[in-house]
């Protein structure tokens, strides 16, 4: 029997499907979260994931303003590091409509670590300065009653790329957070083009970059999240200069991880990280040995 | 001309074929011994009503003893057919083998001039003539003798060549068994049940792939490809590229740790896309040999499964192709046949509509250790469907599609539905829509009554189009019942498509790789249809189960048992006679010596030929394979090929067309395609012109120049040459590029001084186009009417001065 592939594409959405007898594969983009980096592009093992630019999505149904990706489906092989390397939360693969990554199962692939903790008892009522930062309106605080009541801040981590914003906000220090990518960001000011504002208008985190009195694109490097979504849309080669240093991750030891993170730092990151795990293993193996040695003497 | 025999006395003998009424029935016998007894050098003449038969040779040999021939012509059948009998039989009575030549009046006489019985008994006596013309030229020769190596190929895991593996290493040769999946055992691993026992099909075959695995005379070559055979019987030169499985096959275990371990799925095609498998995986549970593969296609490298693997150290991902080379005696082909998917175009509505299967899915579906876990469901909802429609020739009795029937469908519907009946009673309701219900070996029309016993439904008549309802998936069958002759709609659950078994895929690689034929349908052609069912026409390579058509199992078995011992008969001598037809170079004649000539090296497609400067070519005779190639290609006429000498071949011509030449098509044909699909055209009873007379070579390569020049200086109206289709299908690699180059050159000279180009005319005609070779000679004979004899006989006259010029040097 062919195996079906079903792809559905429109400016909000991209969804492919692998329909077989007794199993269904999705993995669905949601556009409208998609920011148009290149997180998923980079870290897909088979080159599946491609960008592309408005003016190639011309025939679809209400063509993206943005840039976005898309997903060939002679490539793909639905194993999931899309949705779990994503940030913004825009890619869900699921397996019979259950929501299921086989390399996390498996540990092909580390869970990445990005949290944004909040320390309620710390909130006083009425305080709703980070649900006001939040660029992406993913803070919603709530309170039982007008007064006495506990604070609630309702966070919707799926999608949120932890840009800090509402931590520096947080007039009482109640917000930890913890960026998944570090790095750092350079623009090029020579490089730009007179009255260009593409990256500006790319990024999805306001006052990352901005436009300043005489033209030049300001960069303020706290808020970023290194996702490079003002890369793809310079129009000029090495204008911005993005170096993504390390990505938090959960202990894994797998091939594809490794190259994944080669190719979303570089080289010499990833060999870092490869001395620190064998140098943590000589450690635990040596600590492993001494405690025998003392146990039998 | 040279090379006549040296002062012999010539004693030539006769003997024409009535073979029953096939000869006799249109062709004036006696007309034609009596004529024979006119021809110079012929001392005696008879006819036989079946000169093959006992009394027949017998009458040959003695009338070999009692008029102390030492020529002998048998006119009959086709050579292809029976020239080593013949050749045997003069052999017993003392005269070299090679003595001996066969004149063709049955398949290019007989058979296709039926209703013009005058002019097919003048050509049958041309016919004789111009092999009498042929053998006085003739010269003993010794047939080369080689030795043998005693091992096996067999190519295909099938059941058939499973078999065919396990007779030959029982009888103690060594056998490399060659498959190009993972694992043997071929589609029957893939079968549920098997008719008409129903008993289940991998626990049958399952012990006989472990058996072929553990024998010590058979290694098992799989997920490897046929590259390329070169040599001759009991001589090939095999070489495989064994593909990469990125795990080791001697340390791999099969224990199947590293399965839990790999994250990623993707859809098993030996499951037919039903199921799936993981990227480290075997296809199925009792492969043979139980190694895992990674699939890089879909392998994301994260190396989880060489932490499983651990200390066995079975996994490197640098594994590289491998390519290794066999000498083998003997070559079993034994690659099967695939299932036709309707995909294209959406035949009843399959690849559109989700319940629509082919009966192999159905197999999957039904199998306990399938994807459903034996539960017949529908795709479109997981439901177990109420009524089941099976379609029967889908592809298959379609003059559009597959115009042959498949064989094996009719039985596995039955038991399909037999299966039905069994897993679910009267829940489910079966109907068969056939054209014919076919059961007609031991125990299948027992199979058939119990169907009809147990409920199943049989309506005769060709479903027309089958319509799926977006609501339900339900499917509505439009057809006629042609018995009641009134139309039929049904709803059905589930349609199930009994689809046309075809040629594998890659039958046409191993076709060209072997140098084996193939019928219309695509299957390998036999040797013989009745009488060797088993041998191709290359010598040393056999044949057996689907891959000469559609086979059921105890059919391949028997098939598989039955080539093991043909290839038994070749690997269990010491050595074997090979035909002494090789080309020898007259070194006096040879013009290497003086300048850098080369080309007959350059040509052969063996590179048996070595020229050195300075020095006279030198052919290496076990090299030589015999096409002749280099004959027509020497500059300086010093090549000659035993057997197919410029001599005997012109002294064919000038029999042919000694009398009336403009009327008549002089064709050169290739032995192995145009020659064999001249003798089809024959038994296929295809009428055509009787104007055609033919002159065979083993390869069109062999064909020279002065072949069609002498030809037009005898006035002969047309001539054709007939040779293997182009790229590939050469039996000498590439004799036809190398004529085509020849004559498409001449033809452009020829049409220069004045040939009118219809009368010259090349065609690619393969052993299996018999209708297209009566088709050529129908367009030529009319063509040659068109023109009429007086303007051929002017062209002719005109051409002769320049014709005579370009043969000066043979004469």
């Amino acid at each position: 029997m062919p195996v079906k592939i079903l792809k559905i594409e429109d400016g909000s959405a991209f969804i492919l499907e692998r329909i077989m007898y007794t199993k269904r594969y999705t993995l669905s983009l949601d556009r409208n979260k998609c920011v148009g980096c290149d997180l998923c592009v980079v870290a897909c093992p088979k080159e599946a994931i491609k960008i592309v630019n408005p003016s190639d999505l011309a025939d679809i149904e209400n063509q993206p303003k943005k840039i976005t990706v898309k997903v060939l489906d002679d490539k793909c092989n639905f194993c999931g590091i899309c949705s779990e390397i994503c940030i913004f939360g825009a890619f869900k693969q699921s397996v019979n409509d259950e929501e299921y990554i086989p390399v996390l199962k498996s540990e092909s692939f580390p869970r990445l670590i990005h949290d944004v903790e909040v320390d309620e008892s710390r909130c006083p009522i009425g305080c709703k300065v980070c649900e006001e930062a939040c660029p992406l309106s993913l803070i919603k605080v709530k309170w039982n009653g007008e007064s006495g009541g506990k604070v609630k801040v309702e966070i919707n981590r799926d999608h949120c790329p932890v840009c800090r914003i509402c931590e520096v906000k947080c007039p009482y220090n109640a917000i930890h957070t913890r960026k998944m990518i570090s790095g750092l960001i350079r623009v090029n000011i020579d490089l730009c083009p007179e009255g260009c504002r593409a990256c500006v208008d790319a990024c999805p985190i306001p006052n990352v970059l901005s436009i300043s009195n005489d033209g030049k694109v300001n960069v303020n490097d706290s808020f970023c999240v290194y996702c490079g979504a003002c890369k793809n849309a310079c129009p000029v080669e090495g204008a911005i200069d993005l170096r993504r240093v390390s990505v938090h991750h959960t202990p894994v030891k797998s091939g594809a991880w490794n190259k994944a993170l080669e190719r979303l730092t570089s080289t010499e990151n990833m060999a870092k990280e490869l001395r620190s795990k064998s140098i943590f293993k000589t450690y635990e193996s040596v600590k492993k040995l001494h405690m025998r040695s003392r146990v039998s003497k | 001309m040279s090379d006549k025999p040296e002062n012999e006395d010539l004693r030539i003998g006769v003997f024409v074929c009535h073979c029953g009424l096939n000869i006799a029935g249109v062709v004036n016998v006696k007309e034609v011994t009596e004529y024979a007894k006119t021809l110079p050098n012929v001392v005696f003449a008879i006819d036989n009503r079946y000169t093959c038969s006992d009394p027949g040779q017998e009458e040959i040999r003695k009338a070999i003893k009692e008029h102390r021939l030492n020529r002998v012509v048998v006119a009959a059948c086709s050579p292809r057919m029976h020239e080593p009998t013949f050749r045997r039989c003069v052999a017993e009575a003392g005269l070299n083998p090679y003595l001996f030549e066969m004149a063709n009046i049955r398949e290019h006489c007989s058979w296709c001039h039926p209703s013009t019985p005058k002019e097919a008994t003048e050509k049958a006596k041309e016919i004789v003539k111009m092999a009498i013309a042929k053998v006085r030229l003739l010269r003993p020769l010794e047939p080369i003798e080689v030795p043998v190596s005693p091992t096996a190929l067999v190519v295909g895991g099938g059941v058939a060549g499973i078999n065919a593996a396990l007779e030959l290493a029982e009888m103690g040769f060594k056998v490399y068994l060659l498959e190009k999946n993972e694992s043997i055992g071929g589609h029957m691993a893939q079968l549920d049940k098997t008719f008409p026992t129903l008993d289940c099909s991998i626990c049958i075959l399952g012990p006989k792939m472990v058996d072929a695995a553990r024998h010590p005379n058979i290694e098992i070559i799989s997920f490897a490809d046929l590259l390329s055979v070169e040599g001759y019987i009991g001589n090939f030169k095999v070489r495989i590229r064994k593909n990469p499985r990125y795990v080791l096959e001697e340390k791999c275990t099969g224990c199947g740790e590293c399965l839990p371990a790999c994250p990623i799925e993707y859809p098993n095609d030996w499951d037919m896309n039903l199921g799936v498998r993981k990227a480290i995986s075997v296809p199925f549970p009792q492969a043979v040999p139980l190694v895992y593969r990674i699939n890089r296609d879909y392998c994301i490298e994260c190396y989880k499964c060489i932490d499983a693997c651990g200390p066995r150290q079975a996994i490197n991902f640098d594994q590289k192709p491998e390519e290794i080379e066999l000498k083998v005696g003997a070559i079993i082909v034994a690659t099967g046949y695939d299932i036709y998917l309707p995909e294209e175009g959406n035949l009843y509505g399959y690849g559109k509509y989700s319940n629509v299967i082919t009966s192999l899915e159905f197999e999957r579906l039904i199998l306990a250790a399938g994807p459903t876990g034996g539960h017949v469901v529908r795709a479109s909802d997981g439901k177990m469907p109420k009524v089941v429609v099976f379609i029967q020739c889908v592809g298959s009795r379609d003059v559009n599609k597959y115009p042959y029937c498949s064989n094996f469908c009719c039985m596995y519907t039955l038991k399909h539905t037999i299966q039905l009946k069994e897993h679910y009673g009267n829940d489910v309701e079966a109907y068969v829509f056939y054209m014919d219900m076919r059961s007609n070996f031991k125990g299948y029309e027992e199979f058939y009554y119990r169907a009809r016993e147990m409920g199943v439904n049989f309506i005769r008549g060709r479903v027309s189009k089958v319509i799926e309802d977006p609501e339900t998936k339900n499917l509505i069958i439009h057809a006629e019942d042609t018995l009641l002759s009134e139309p039929i709609e049904l709803e059905a659950e589930m349609v199930v498509l009994a689809t046309a078994a075809i040629p594998s895929k890659g039958i046409e690689e191993i076709a060209r790789i072997l140098n084996v034929t193939r019928g219309t349908d695509g299957f390998f052609m036999e040797s013989h249809p009745k009488l060797k069912p088993l041998d191709t026409p290359v010598d040393g390579i056999f044949l057996a189960g689907a891959c000469q058509g559609p086979k059921d199992i105890p059919y391949s078995v028997a098939q598989g048992c039955g080539a093991a011992a043909r290839a038994a008969t070749v690997l269990s001598k010491p050595s074997v006679k090979i035909e002494p037809i090789i080309s020898v170079v007259d070194p006096e004649k040879c013009r290497n010596t003086k300048v850098k000539c080369g080309i007959c090296a350059t040509k052969c497609p063996y590179g048996a030929i070595k020229a050195e400067p300075g020095m006279p070519a030198q052919i290496i005779s076990a090299m030589c394979h015999g096409c002749g190639t280099c004959v027509a290609e020497c500059p300086a006429d010093a090549i000659t090929q035993m057997h197919f000498t410029d001599a005997q071949i012109f002294a064919q011509i000038e029999a042919a067309l000694e009398s009336n030449p403009e009327d008549k098509i002089l064709g050169f044909c290739c032995n192995w395609c145009a020659y064999a699909g001249a003798d089809l055209a024959g038994t296929s009873r295809f009428e055509y012109p009787p104007n055609i007379r033919i002159v065979k070579t083993m390869c069109s390569g062999r064909i020279d120049r002065d072949f069609v020049l002498e030809a037009f200086r005898r006035g002969a109206g047309m001539v054709l040459i007939g040779a293997c289709h182009l790229p590939y299908d050469c039996h000498y690699i590439d004799g036809n590029w190398k004529m085509k180059a020849r004559m498409e050159a001449l033809s452009k000279a020829l049409e220069k001084m004045g040939l009118t180009p219809d009368r010259f005319r090349i065609e690619y005609i393969s052993a299996a186009e018999g209708s297209k070779f009566a088709q050529v000679v129908r367009e030529m004979a009319e063509k040659l009417r068109d023109m009429g004899r007086e303007r051929i006989i002017a062209e002719n006259e005109k051409l002769r001065p320049y014709l005579e010029r370009m043969l000066g040097r043979k004469r």
